[in-house]
């Protein structure tokens, strides 16, 4: 009886829908597939506020996973993989933004920022 | 010194918010008022009515918009549209992830703003221009993309971002 009732529940979580939902991406090697990975989490979802495309579930997210994996099969490189995303989805795809025009602050700000505090923390002891 | 330090201690935080605020509370309008122009995505496919689309229709000033029969948003800018074709403003469909037979029946039942509808179920077209759903609105000038815009078209995206680039090409030509 008991038994009975523990494949009746098992089956829910087997026969989910979501156990059939994920797309399972093949590689040739697994150097591609690590590729595959570290790029899909590199690219922001255009849909999303804060997300990669990884994250995502949203249409345009599967279009760009399916259009990375195809690009990663076909041999492009990762800066032409990102390329070929932000000419289409801008700069904002890129979830590193690169060393740039207003982005040096995004770098550098913090680092800017602490040593401003180091030296009025010093100068202060001092006078 | 002393007084150039507190000075400082005081003027930071006032700056760095003012930073904040500035980057932060950006309208979304205004937003992709900076979108950086391409020239349109060369493209093979048909109307809803199966027809292939010459590339010489993209020609002039046109509004290309996205939509499709499942968009709830596109029903809410619809009125807009239709304003805006009624005032002579060319306006091309790009009809997105869609059954052109449930587009087609839309456009029946909520009227057709649209010179065509470029019908794209697979959202190839789309994925170049770099639609992120729908509703979308593009401005192409002559082949090229100048002014994108997310979610619904209304009167004040309409006079802020696309208006005054109408109104530049015209005085140019």
């Amino acid at each position: 009886m008991m038994i009975k009732k523990l494949i009746i529940i098992f089956s829910f979580f087997i026969l989910s829908i979501p156990a059939f939902n994920e797309i399972v991406y093949e590689f040739e090697d697994s150097l591609q597939e690590k590729r595959f990975y570290s790029l899909i989490s590199e690219i922001r979802c255009p849909k999303c506020t804060s997300g990669s495309i990884a994250s995502s579930d949203a249409p345009v997210s599967r279009d760009l996973k399916n259009k990375v994996y195809e690009l990663v099969l076909a041999g492009s490189s990762n800066e032409e993989i990102k390329t070929y995303v932000s000419e289409r989805f801008g700069n904002f795809s890129d979830y590193r933004p690169a060393l740039e025009g207003t982005n040096y602050f995004l770098w550098f700000g913090p680092f800017i920022f602490f040593s401003i505090m180091l030296a009025m923390f010093f100068l202060k002891r001092r006078i | 010194m002393n007084q150039f330090l507190r000075f400082l201690i005081v003027l930071l935080p006032i700056l760095i918010l003012v930073f904040f605020a500035r980057v932060l509370l950006v309208d979304e309008d205004i937003k992709f008022s900076n979108f950086k122009s391409k020239s349109f995505p060369e493209f093979q496919l048909n109307d809803l009515n199966g027809n292939p689309i010459q590339a010489k229709s993209l020609n002039g000033i046109k509004l290309i918009n996205v939509w499709a029969s499942w968009c709830i948003t596109c029903l809410v800018e619809h009125p807009f549209l239709t304003e805006l074709s009624d005032k002579n403003i060319q306006i091309i469909g790009l009809n997105y992830k869609d059954s052109d037979t449930k587009a087609i029946a839309w456009l029946r039942k909520h009227g057709n703003p649209y010179l065509f509808s470029i019908y794209d179920p697979r959202g190839d077209l789309a994925f170049d221009l770099g639609v992120t759903g729908a509703p979308e609105s593009y401005l192409i000038i002559d082949n090229k993309v100048l002014a994108y815009i997310q979610g619904e078209m209304n009167q004040t995206k309409w006079d802020n971002i696309f208006l005054p680039l109408i109104k530049k090409a015209r005085q140019g030509s």
